[in-house]
């Protein structure tokens, strides 16, 4: 068994503190506690609750005894949530840091904004994982940008297994197109889809994000798509029509 | 060809080669394991044939078929779900599809018809409704309410609108909508939702329509090839 020391984070804290503490801590793994990494239902948060903040107690918990420290994400680029969640673990012995990482101004021109993963011609599931992952490193490659034929808004998945039923052709909204633009909790671009392009607007059950999904989906004649954990057969035959119906594979 | 919708209860098959519908229970197809279709739908459809279709875009492209009409809500209930497709101006506004409860589904209603040997052809509609707000729960108000002394009939009738009702709300309260599925038979179930909406019955065979469509497309075809 792995028995390498971790950072756990969650959430887009900001780049500049999480370099200061790699600094710190240079031989750590850092590990993004948001995604579902198998762990055993730790039994603190409530069952019906969001699937990706369980993720991260419930990971948090599992990998106990190998984490030093948890950098968490309390600004308006996580939710109440995660600042919540942050006062639990620090109560159950852990060494929690708090960060924020909206000090910035909404974009008011969100169209306008640099996103070639999300716009890249990349299977969507690993558009996905690149961009996390310039959550602590910046991407140095370059993409191939495709036109889209239809559009996924949203968070990460708790289930990426959602993300394989969309064609290459589709781009990255919402949070996640956030996250790669680096202005994590920009309303303006968190709401920005191109018009006409026909987009899945999925929220994990319970999560706030709700409200601006079912708005947008209604808005733009999109699909609202509510998962709480594993993605089931009906939802996967919702997406699936949703995407045939428009001609979008 | 032979086209079947391989439901949780029914399964109707469609032969091409003289356009001939049956339908038999599920149980009895999934008895003969030899019993195979060239192409299906329908819960039970990807075991039972080389090509499957979803049965949302089954009911939309039957629908659009079968009406003409390119702004639509259509519900087709079936013994365990309920699907929901609205078009407008020709595109998809919403889909729906609820899985996991017996609120609305014909199922739940067939329980109870057995149970109390009901027949739903005969059974007269009342404007009273139990709130049937899950099918277990409605259930146990149709034994409360025979048990305070209501008729079996005016009971179970109560329980039929209850259901109606909710199904007309998964529409979101539409005026006008389609119904399709073994429900549009039931006599009871149909005099009662049409207390909520002008409801127009397309019969058990929409998403076979759809299906025949969508087999007739040679890219579709080639596409749901399962291998």
């Amino acid at each position: 068994m792995n028995s390498k020391k971790i950072i756990g984070f969650y959430g887009y804290p900001p780049r500049a503190f999480t370099e200061t503490i790699r600094c710190k801590y240079p031989f750590h793994e850092w590990i993004d506690l948001d995604v579902d990494l198998g762990s055993p239902e730790s039994e603190i948060l409530p069952d019906n609750y969001c699937r990706i903040l369980r993720n991260i107690m419930d990971n948090a918990v599992f990998l106990k005894d190998r984490i030093d420290l948890i950098v968490t994400s309390t600004g308006s680029e996580k939710c109440d949530g995660g600042r919540f969640l942050s006062h639990l673990l620090s109560q159950i012995g852990f060494n929690v840091v708090d960060t924020r990482n909206d000090s910035f101004e909404n974009t008011e021109f969100p169209a306008l904004i640099d996103v070639p993963i999300s716009k890249s011609s990349l299977p969507l599931d690993k558009k996905i994982e690149l961009i996390m992952d310039t959550v602590l490193d910046d991407s140095s490659c370059e993409y191939e940008e495709t036109q889209p034929t239809c559009g996924f808004w949203g968070v990460p998945p708790h289930d990426f297994e959602l993300l394989k039923l969309f064609p290459d052709t589709a781009h990255v909204y919402g949070w996640t197109r956030c996250v790669e633009a680096e202005r994590p909790a920009d309303i303006n671009l968190e709401c920005y889809v191109d018009p006409g392009v026909p987009t899945v607007f999925f929220v994990q059950s319970f999560c706030a994000k709700s409200q601006l999904a079912r708005w947008l989906a209604a808005k733009y004649g999109g699909l609202f798509v509510d998962v709480d954990g594993t993605i089931g057969m009906g939802t996967r035959a919702k997406i699936d029509a949703f995407l045939e119906l428009n001609k979008a594979k | 060809m032979i086209l079947a919708d391989c439901g949780t209860s029914y399964t109707k098959i469609l032969d091409l080669s003289d356009g001939k519908l049956s339908i038999v229970e599920t149980r009895q197809v999934v008895k003969n394991e030899n019993r195979t279709f060239d192409a299906a739908t329908g819960h039970l459809g990807r075991l039972k044939s080389r090509l499957y279709k979803n049965e949302l875009v089954c009911l939309a492209v039957g629908t659009l078929e079968i009406t003409h009409d390119d702004n639509f809500c259509v519900v087709d209930i079936g013994g365990r779900d309920t699907k929901l497709v609205e078009f407008k101006n020709g595109k998809p506004l919403r889909l729906d599809w609820n899985m996991a409860c017996g609120a609305n589904t014909g199922f739940t209603l067939e329980i109870v018809g057995r149970y109390y040997d009901v027949d739903y052809s005969i059974l007269k509609p009342v404007d009273e409704y139990i709130d049937v707000t899950c099918g277990v729960f409605g259930i146990e108000r149709v034994f409360d309410a025979i048990i305070s002394g209501v008729t079996e009939d005016i009971a179970i009738a109560r329980f039929v609108h209850g259901v109606a009702r909710n199904v007309h709300r998964v529409t979101d309260r539409k005026e006008r909508f389609y119904l399709s599925g073994g429900l549009t038979e039931n006599a009871c179930f149909m005099n009662s939702i049409l207390k909520y909406a002008e409801v127009v019955p397309l019969g058990r065979a929409v998403l076979l329509e759809g299906l025949k469509i969508a087999m007739q497309d040679q890219d579709v075809m080639k596409r749901f090839i399962m291998n």
